[in-house]
């Protein structure tokens, strides 16, 4: 064992000889250079500790509305210093606090730790190396080429160096408590965002591993935290060991909430009138605080719009007041997931945006809809477009009578068809077309449609350009060519998408992704009869 | 090419042509005309005129090639000289093309520098995060509620996303100058297989350019603090988010905002439908932690209105085109591609098409600029005389002279631009604000037939039309009458600067601008209006006060018709304007498919052999094998049974030429008809594949699947 922690002291390159087949095991530990701009490598205590000053716990029950019961249970399990402390794991849904709980709760106890988010170390490589790189204490730097103290990709070496460097980290520990003894020594590891290790590849191995990691390497002083959105019951069957104490964090409750939003408020009784306001509906649509406080953050600025002091608390007439200027954003921002502000310099076009806007949300989208086409779009793509959407829309089997060179006959020739039977017939197919969605469609359908509603379109607008007197040349441009290209534009916008290939011929097949509110919008700037060529029951 | 060079007759000689034309394989006419040489063949038969047939089939090479055929020492100088002038010429517009395109760009660039600043600002006040701190590998406790990343959604509005690659890579040299970190991702970096290692790796790798392979976005962190990086923002640009893989963008960016209190990370993405777009693409989640904010760029049209009125109106260059070409154009522009990119590319093939056709095109750079007026002296003279021999001066009637009346021909075209030119951009700027686009204008105001329609009836330009919609510039003259008076100044303003060079014009604007700024109501005296217009036809009509707008409009009017001569009509306008429409038009958007599949079935048309002249509906052993095979497919459904096909193709070519038969093909006997091979089977075969693959490359087959071996699929019938 001293062998061992000398070598890692001397900090040679431990080569592991299997595994590392490229030259990158070069980027070797090597000490931390003392570059300017970084701080001296602190001393032990205070690199693993928190770096904040510590709180009392009162102060720490006040962080954190709403969670103390969670924090004196995971104060209780963790325990004292001289005791072993089981694996916990904090469950609970996502943007509930279980990761500034924990952290305060370290900040509190002062004792040393180590964190790694599953979300920033994405693969078990990192990971692993993430957790030694904090124990090692080892900082990156250019001279070393930003490399991790130890190359570790496997599960096995991981359990290696981890029990090396646990053991040393908490010799040290010892060693600076020096006489003092008697006390006990601990080293917390928390890994956070576990639910997403389940996406990775050889998920069960890593997840067992890390489940199993206390009963592994039989170090008591060690205590082991995960924290995960998904219940406990996800990880059992990937364990096979003792599951760890169970910690749930439940949805903030509306006092919750409330105590939340209102911490560090500058104004806290027009604060407090305004969630009295949105808290109750927008609390019945999600309690994620996070989502909350994006929504609340745009809000209360149009709340506080007809104020001309942001220092003075309101009276009843005026909380009434302002109610009724939020009421109409209320609703549309209950609706809107994903705002966008506009940015532009000029404050006029601002100004215009802004009535705009105004006016869309009393209409719920009304206006939407007749708005025009605010992109660029070249005619045979929007006759591409509208084409791939028939295809998409309509069933397969009416393309004959809808595309009938005749034209304006086919509603006659779809009304004669229609018996009592077909009727009903009919109706329980749109019912599967509305249940299924846009339907896919091959390559060759597509270009059939278009074909037709080009060829029409072109003798339209042929007609209008020899009126014009200048139909000699046009007459040429056919929009028939490059359709490919076009195609393959609409599929990097997204309005068309590849969806797997038919298990019969083997051949692409599409699907349009569009609605139809946008297809009639793309029909209306080439005035073309779109609505005559859905298939509607 | 000096012996007898008539105007009509093309440069190149046909029989030169048609020697070069088998080499001429340009990316167009490979994929739309699989065919070799088969430009040459379809032009002799479509019966048009000759002039399109060898131009179709020269390329540039080409035609200086064979413009070399006779040996001539003024025919070399000439050519040296052309070359010249295009590479002059073309570096100009090129370089005008640039500087527009950088100011119409300036505009977003100083906007997003702006918003970074802005932000950065305040996270620095707020923020005071130690170097020690950024390192800690867990979350800060800050009281930050939700951690969001800073994005801008630069909106291109464009579904074609080829113009704005440029546009983020020069944003990005903008924003590094500018004292930012910048790295740009594209779709390519956030693909599903990868995953978001992908992208953590090539965004590191343009960081940091000394790390590891390890995709560890806590490096980042540790080169952050580094004295020579801390404290400059960190701008990702991902410069189309539609093509991103949605679930590996989200992904990066709750990562990102994993970081974001640390590292101030800014994030800009090129979106180029609409506001949609995002929230389709990426999960609520992912929404949830940016802070987003929306930027517009320059539309295709104004950025088109911008390098029309830099390019052609105002000619850099001397360099123009005709009615014709400009028509194409503008349809190519809104019906076709809708790119810039391919504007651009479409005036480059006209610019060396011009250079390397028009002999006397050498001229042009002389037109334009007054310094080079000496090199005609150093022309050949054979050659200058072959000016006069231009349609438009026999049409006009000028009689063979000397290079004194070529350069006084030459200048007054210069002047005839100038003016017509400064006349477009005051109906433009008339137009502008019912969102006329200038490309219209221009193709109105350069079409010849307008003058002459104009000349000759006398009547207002407004009821040229008659009949059918109201043309763009009588829209734009019509427009000026309803200008509330406030921005007629403005208007005005405008008029005048464009104008300047016209001393009359300037002088009746400002007459009618002092009339605005002492005047009331705008209303006039019928003596100043008097003063001003010598014509009775509008005394007539107005009855003694007519308003300043429509004095505006009766100036505009009035400038449309002194001014506005295309320059088609002026004589030598060939030296300086490009007008071969059908070049442009068959390297640009070629043949449809279903010419293509016509052509294949009926090779008689364009071959006019003595071999298969007889029935069209006979295949003869002579036949393309392209052409055989295609008619041969023609009795199979969707999927066509390669074995039968290759018999019946080694039926057919293999049968004396003599003993033509009709549809052997549909009998299934024919299979077992046993000819004696008279060729060898393995040449056999390598002429079948030889024809299917040009089968496949013209987009009419699709080859045989890992499912069904056998079979070939046939595709777009009919199409």
């Amino acid at each position: 064992m001293a062998n061992e922690e000398t070598k890692t002291l001397d900090s040679t390159p431990r080569r592991t000889t299997r595994s590392s087949s490229s030259s990158l095991s070069l980027s070797s530990p090597q000490k931390p250079s003392l570059n300017p701009p970084n701080p001296p490598p602190p001393s032990l205590p205070t690199d693993l500790l928190f770096s904040a000053q510590p709180i009392t716990l009162d102060q720490l029950l006040s962080n954190l509305p709403g969670r103390n019961p969670q924090i004196l249970e995971v104060l209780r399990l963790i325990g004292p210093l001289n005791s072993p402390t089981q694996p916990i794991l904090l469950y609970g849904g996502v943007s509930t606090g279980k990761t500034s709980t924990i952290l305060q709760v370290f900040r509190y106890l002062n004792r040393p730790f180590v964190y790694a988010s599953c979300r920033s170390c994405y693969n078990p490589r990192i990971l692993f190396e993430s957790v030694l790189n904090q124990l090692l204490r080892h900082r990156r730097s250019r001279s070393s080429g930003f490399a991790s103290s130890k190359r570790c990709e496997r599960a096995s070496e991981f359990v290696d160096l981890l029990r090396d460097a646990l053991l040393r980290v908490l010799n040290e520990l010892k060693e600076r408590r020096g006489g003092k003894g008697g006390n006990g020594e601990m080293v917390y590891v928390i890994f956070d965002n576990v639910e997403l290790i389940r996406s990775w590849d050889k998920s069960s191995l890593i997840l067992c591993l890390l489940f199993r990691l206390f009963d592994i390497l039989k170090i008591p002083e060690l205590g082991l935290i995960y924290i995960s959105s998904s219940t406990p019951d996800a990880y059992y069957s990937m364990t096979g060991s003792i599951g760890p104490n169970a910690v749930h964090f439940p949805e903030y409750t509306l006092n919750d909430l409330h105590g939340i939003f209102m911490r560090n408020q500058e104004n806290p009784k027009l604060y407090s009138s305004f969630l009295s306001v949105v808290l109750k509906p927008f609390s019945r649509v999600t309690k994620r605080v996070d989502e909350l406080a994006t929504a609340f953050e745009s809000l209360f600025r149009k709340y506080c719009e007809p104020l001309t002091d942001l220092k003075l608390f309101p009276d009843e007439r005026m909380k009434r007041r302002l109610f009724d200027y939020i009421q109409p954003h209320l609703t549309a921002s209950l609706n809107e997931t994903f705002d966008v502000p506009v940015r532009s310099s000029s404050e006029s076009a601002k100004d215009g945006d802004y009535t705009k806007k105004g006016s869309i949300r009393k209409t719920v989208g009304g206006n939407d809809s007749l708005a025009e086409l605010d992109f660029h779009m070249s005619v045979s793509a929007k006759y591409l477009l509208l084409s791939a959407f028939l295809a998409s829309r309509n069933p397969a089997t009416l393309d004959a009578a809808l595309f009938d060179s005749t034209g304006g006959s086919s509603s006659r020739k779809r009304k004669r068809k229609s018996s009592q039977a077909s009727i009903d017939q009919n109706d329980h197919k749109a019912e599967e077309i509305l249940i299924k969605g846009p339907g896919t469609f091959p390559l060759e359908r597509l270009l059939a449609i278009f074909q037709c509603i080009t060829s029409l379109s072109e003798e339209a607008l042929e007609e209008e350009q020899l009126q014009e007197g200048k139909g000699i040349e046009n007459a040429t441009v056919g929009l028939m060519s490059d359709v490919l290209l076009q195609l393959s534009t609409l599929c990097n916008a997204n309005f068309l998408c590849k969806s797997g290939s038919c298990p019969l011929d083997g051949s692409r097949r599409y699907r349009s992704t569009i609605d139809e509110d946008f297809a009639l919008k793309v029909a209306r700037s080439i005035n073309f009869p779109l609505s005559k060529y859905i298939y509607r029951r | 090419m000096a012996t007898s060079p008539t105007a009509s007759d093309p440069p190149s000689s046909p029989i030169a042509a048609s020697d070069t034309a088998d080499n001429n394989l340009q990316p167009f006419f490979v994929l739309h005309k699989a065919l070799p040489g088969k430009s040459e063949k379809r032009a002799s038969g479509s019966g048009r005129t000759r002039r399109k047939i060898d131009l179709s089939a020269s390329s540039p090479k080409s035609a200086e090639k064979s413009d070399q055929i006779p040996p001539d020492d003024s025919d070399a100088i000439c050519e040296k000289l052309r070359l010249e002038a295009f590479e002059r010429t073309w570096s100009k517009i090129d370089s005008t093309i640039k500087e527009v395109l950088r100011q119409i760009n300036l505009n977003l660039f100083n906007e997003v520098l702006q918003w970074i600043q802005e932000l950065f600002s305040i996270i620095k006040s707020s923020r005071t995060t130690s170097l020690s701190e950024i390192q800690r590998p867990y979350p800060l406790l800050t009281d930050a509620l939700c951690r969001r990343v800073p994005a801008a959604f630069v909106f291109t509005k464009n579904v074609e996303f080829v113009d704005d690659l440029l546009t983020f890579q020069d944003l990005g040299v903008h924003l590094k100058s500018n004292r930012c970190h910048v790295a740009s991702l594209s779709g390519l970096d956030f693909l599903a297989k990868h995953g978001i290692g992908g992208c953590v790796r090539s965004l590191l790798r343009q960081l940091v350019s000394d790390a590891s392979d390890v995709a560890d976005f806590a490096v980042l962190a540790s080169w952050y603090c580094e004295q020579e990086n801390y404290n400059n923002p960190i701008i990702i640009i991902i410069d189309d988010m539609q093509r991103c893989n949605g679930g590996v963008l989200g992904e990066f960016i709750t990562l990102l905002s994993e970081w974001v209190i640390k590292i101030p990370i800014f994030i800009i993405m090129g979106v180029a439908t609409t506001v949609d777009a995002p929230r389709k693409l990426l999960s609520s989640n992912a929404l949830q932690h940016l802070q987003p904010c929306k930027l517009t760029l320059g539309s295709p049209a104004e950025r088109m209105n911008a390098l029309v009125e830099a390019i052609l109106v105002k000619p850099c260059s001397g360099f123009s085109i005709s009615h014709k070409v400009a028509v194409f154009l503008r349809n190519y522009f809104l019906r076709h591609d809708g790119t810039i990119t391919s504007f651009i590319s479409a005036l480059k093939l006209a610019c060396s098409k011009h250079f390397s056709l028009e002999p006397l095109s050498c001229l042009c750079l002389g037109t334009f600029d007054e310094n080079r007026r000496d090199e005609f002296d150093a022309f050949p003279g054979p050659i200058l005389r072959t000016a006069f021999d231009l349609p438009s001066c026999k049409r006009e009637k000028i009689s063979q002279g000397s290079g004194t009346s070529i350069t006084q021909g030459l200048s007054q075209l210069r002047k005839l631009q100038r003016s017509w030119s400064s006349v477009v951009m005051c109906l433009f700027e008339t137009g502008k604000r019912s969102k006329m686009q200038l490309l219209d204008i221009f193709c109105e105001a350069s079409d010849p037939n307008l003058q002459i329609s104009s000349m000759t009836r006398g009547i207002p330009i407004t009821g040229k039309l008659g009949s059918g919609k109201a043309g763009f510039i009588a829209q734009a003259i019509h427009r000026v009458r309803e200008l509330p008076i406030a921005l007629l100044p403005h208007v005005l303003k405008m008029w005048s600067l464009h104008m300047k060079d016209m001393n009359e014009v300037i002088d009746k604007v400002k007459e009618l601008q002092s009339n605005i700024a002492s005047g009331d109501g705008g209303q006039l005296y019928k003596e100043k209006w008097t003063d001003i217009h010598k014509r009775p036809v509008y005394l007539g009509a107005r009855k003694g006060t007519v308003s300043v707008n429509d004095k505006a409009a009766m100036l505009l009017d009035d400038m449309v018709r002194k001014y506005l001569t295309p320059i088609e009509c002026a004589p030598f306008h060939e030296i300086i304007c490009f007008g071969h429409v059908e070049i442009l038009q068959s390297a640009l958007i070629g043949d449809t498919r279903r010419i293509i599949q016509v052509d294949l079935l009926k090779p008689q048309n364009h071959l006019r052999c003595s071999c298969c002249n007889g029935d069209e509906n006979i295949v003869s052993p002579t036949m393309h094998d392209t052409s055989i095979m295609y008619y041969l497919s023609q009795e199979y459904g969707d999927v066509i049974n390669l074995h039968d096909w290759y018999q019946i193709f080694k039926v057919t070519i293999s049968t004396p030429s003599s003993k033509s038969r009709k549809r052997l093909h549909n009998s299934p006997a024919s299979k077992k008809l046993k000819t004696t091979p008279t060729e060898n089977e393995a040449e056999i075969q390598s002429r079948f594949c030889r024809a299917v693959t040009e089968l496949q490359i013209t987009g009419l087959l699709r080859m045989p699947s890992k499912r069904r071996p056998d079979f070939v699929q046939r595709v777009a019938f009919g199409l």
